[in-house]
């Protein structure tokens, strides 16, 4: 019994022990979990204030967005919009409430619908442009990407940020507008455009270059400009391009062949070609065919050499036929001096006066012939012209000229040194004063010379008080072979020369006179 | 005043008869030879022992003209001395420089009236004769 009582007894103690301990388990359990309870509690207290704190921010968000927000359901109603959208939308407050596709414009419909299937297919759209019809009535252009919001896997709406491109649209149109105008331009002008790289590779033709140079468009592209159509081994192209390098526009020439084997004349107006960082990245050049003009020029200079030869010749032929028209007038002279000399005894008074006479025409005759040489020679020289001291020139010509007892020549102010032909405004002085003195027919004859200055011109004036000429022949006397007086000096020639002459310095020539009082002739010289 | 032989190449008859008459009414006993154009004037002074103290030239001339003359004379060695006077109606400028290129003693211009004419001939034939000239 004692054996039993002592097992049992063992076992109580041991059951006794083991609740305790259990016990003491349960306990610290117990105390355990009212902490995490706590905890959890404050977890939870902090949850919710970090929740309402987050969802005020993106309240703040949604509403302060630069870009108008919008959430729709699916049929285009609006849920939700902040303050941009109603601006943009032509709201009064984001309470208004509308549906969106009643801002659709007719013609935008079809497109519409097709990007909201779109939409809802694949969940989102972007960069999609469309004109509406806003609540205030103005259409806009508008820029939209849109997502679907998913309610447990549900599609229940869509959000979308609209943005206003209708200030950016129409800016873009004119930019293209104004792209397609100068694309226009390029293409169809007369004017060949290439492009090309620094390595002379073209980049770009228009069309008509691909006509000038007679390739295709695709067998000038890549191709060396150079290669294809320089000329002459002169290496223009490749001094002009060194120039675009450094930065230097200009125009030159360019002898070229073409396609077709042609000799052509460009005319090329290059310039470099830059990239965004300022740095040369190849040439543009406008081309302009030129080889008819050129053909012209070179026509011209021949047909200017053969005016040279031709003028040339004619001086020559001029003095020849001076030269053979004067020989006889000379042979006639002696023969009818000798038939004076060998006839003194024989002829008589009247025979005497006629063979005067003959002598005072041939006189005439060979001066006819003189004045007519001068005449013909009062052409552009081939020397240049030269500065001409008229005051010396004039002065000189008085000491040389024949003047009357009774007639007084006077220069009145400094003449002016001029440019000019020496021997040709020696000859109009010559001519002008002489020509005064001759019709001088006062006693007391006065012949002035006095000059005006202009900022083109100098006036010069050479005036006499002699017989004067009316009126009605101011504009003939300057007409070759016109003379108005039957006199042995006057040929006719004079003044026609001194007309030739004024007008090859670029001058005028006029006059003013009064009948029986005088003449005073005036003409300019270009400064 | 010395005489001298005068070589006058002239293709005009009239020209010719006016130094003949001008030298003889002043009273000068100077010898002139005549040549009508060029290659006679070329094949007279082929005589070597009987060349001229002074020629006279005209320079409008048919074939040779007066120009061409003077160049053949004054690339030859023989003759290049010989004194050349120009006596012509021409003053072209071109002419004149020409000549005085080419290498000429004298340009004179033949006047229109035969007593300006005497006149110069007889300045002309004065000069001259007072010269030194070289003789064959």
């Amino acid at each position: 019994m004692s054996q039993i009582e002592e097992v049992l007894k063992r076992a109580l103690a041991r059951e006794k022990a083991s609740r305790k301990a259990a016990e003491e388990i349960l306990e610290a359990k117990s105390a355990e979990l009212y902490e995490v309870n706590l905890k959890l509690k404050a977890a939870n207290a902090e949850l919710q204030t970090s929740y309402s704190k987050t969802s005020s921010q993106l309240q703040g968000v949604f509403e302060n967005i630069v870009d108008a927000y919008v959430i729709m359901d699916l049929w285009g109603n609006i849920l939700k919009m902040n303050n941009a959208a109603v601006d943009l939308l032509g709201f009064e407050s984001t309470k208004d409430s509308s549906n969106l596709m009643s801002m659709v414009l007719p013609k935008e419909l079809k497109k519409v619908q097709k990007s909201f299937k779109k939409l809802l297919n694949e969940g989102s759209l972007t960069d999609f442009k469309i004109q509406i019809l806003t609540n205030k009535k103005d259409i806009k252009f508008v820029h939209i990407n849109a997502s679907i919001i998913y309610e447990n896997e549900q599609a229940v709406g869509a959000q979308g940020i609209v943005r206003d491109i209708t200030l950016e649209s129409a800016y873009q149109e004119v930019v293209e507008a104004e792209r397609q105008k100068y694309r226009n331009i390029i293409a169809n002008m007369n004017l060949g455009l290439v492009e090309v790289n620094n390595d002379d590779e073209i980049l770009m033709v228009n069309q008509r270059f691909v006509e000038m140079s007679g390739y295709s468009e695709k067998e000038l592209l890549g191709s060396r400009a150079a290669e294809l159509f320089e000329a002459d081994k002169e290496k223009v192209i490749e001094i002009e391009n060194k120039r675009r390098l450094d930065g230097i526009s200009n125009s030159y020439e360019l002898k070229i062949v073409n396609k077709m084997k042609e000799l052509r004349y460009w005319l090329i107006s290059g310039a470099p070609n830059y990239n965004v960082k300022g740095e040369v990245i190849g040439s543009i050049g406008i081309h302009l065919d030129i080889t008819e003009f050129k053909n012209l020029e070179l026509q011209k200079e021949i047909l200017l050499k053969k005016l040279e030869k031709s003028n040339d010749e004619l001086q020559e032929y001029a003095h020849i036929v001076s030269h053979d028209l004067k020989s006889p007038l000379r042979s006639i002279d002696a023969l009818v001096t000798w038939l004076r000399e060998d006839n003194k005894d024989k002829f008589d008074e009247v025979s005497f006066h006629n063979i005067n006479l003959i002598q005072i025409t041939l006189e005439k005759m060979e001066q006819l012939i003189t004045d007519v040489l001068i005449y013909s020679s009062v052409t552009e020289d081939t020397d240049k012209k030269a500065d001409v001291d008229l005051d010396e020139l004039v002065s000189g010509l008085l000491e040389i000229l024949y003047i009357p007892e009774h007639v007084e020549v006077s220069v009145k102010v400094k003449l002016p040194v001029v440019k000019g032909f020496k021997p040709k405004l020696q000859q109009l002085f010559q001519n002008l004063i002489s020509n005064a003195i001759k019709f001088i027919d006062k006693e007391e004859g006065r012949v002035e010379i006095s000059m005006k200055e202009s900022a083109q011109y100098y006036e010069f004036s050479v005036g006499d008080n002699g017989i004067g000429i009316e009126k009605q022949f101011h504009d003939k006397i300057f007409k070759i072979f016109h003379t108005l007086n039957k006199s042995k000096e006057s040929t006719g020639v004079g003044l026609s020369i001194v007309k030739k002459i004024v007008e090859l310095h670029g001058g005028e020539i006029r006059l003013e006179s009064e009948l029986g009082k005088g003449t005073i002739f005036y003409f300019t010289l270009k400064k | 005043m010395k005489t001298i032989n005068i070589l006058l190449i002239e293709d005009d008859l009239i020209e010719v008869m006016k130094l003949k008459r001008a030298t003889g009414s002043l009273n000068l006993n100077h010898k002139i030879i005549e040549a009508n154009n060029g290659e006679k004037a070329l094949e007279l002074l082929q005589q070597k022992n009987n060349l001229p103290d002074i020629i006279l030239l005209d320079l409008n001339m048919p074939k040779i003209n007066g120009i061409e003359f003077l160049r053949i004379l004054k690339a030859d060695e023989r003759l290049s001395y010989i004194p050349t006077i120009i006596l012509t109606t021409s003053n072209n400028q071109r002419d004149l420089l020409e000549c005085f290129k080419t290498g000429i003693a004298g340009y004179v211009l033949k006047p229109l009236k035969y007593e300006d004419y005497v006149s110069k001939i007889e300045k002309l034939l004065a000069y001259w004769s007072i010269n030194e000239l070289i003789t064959t």
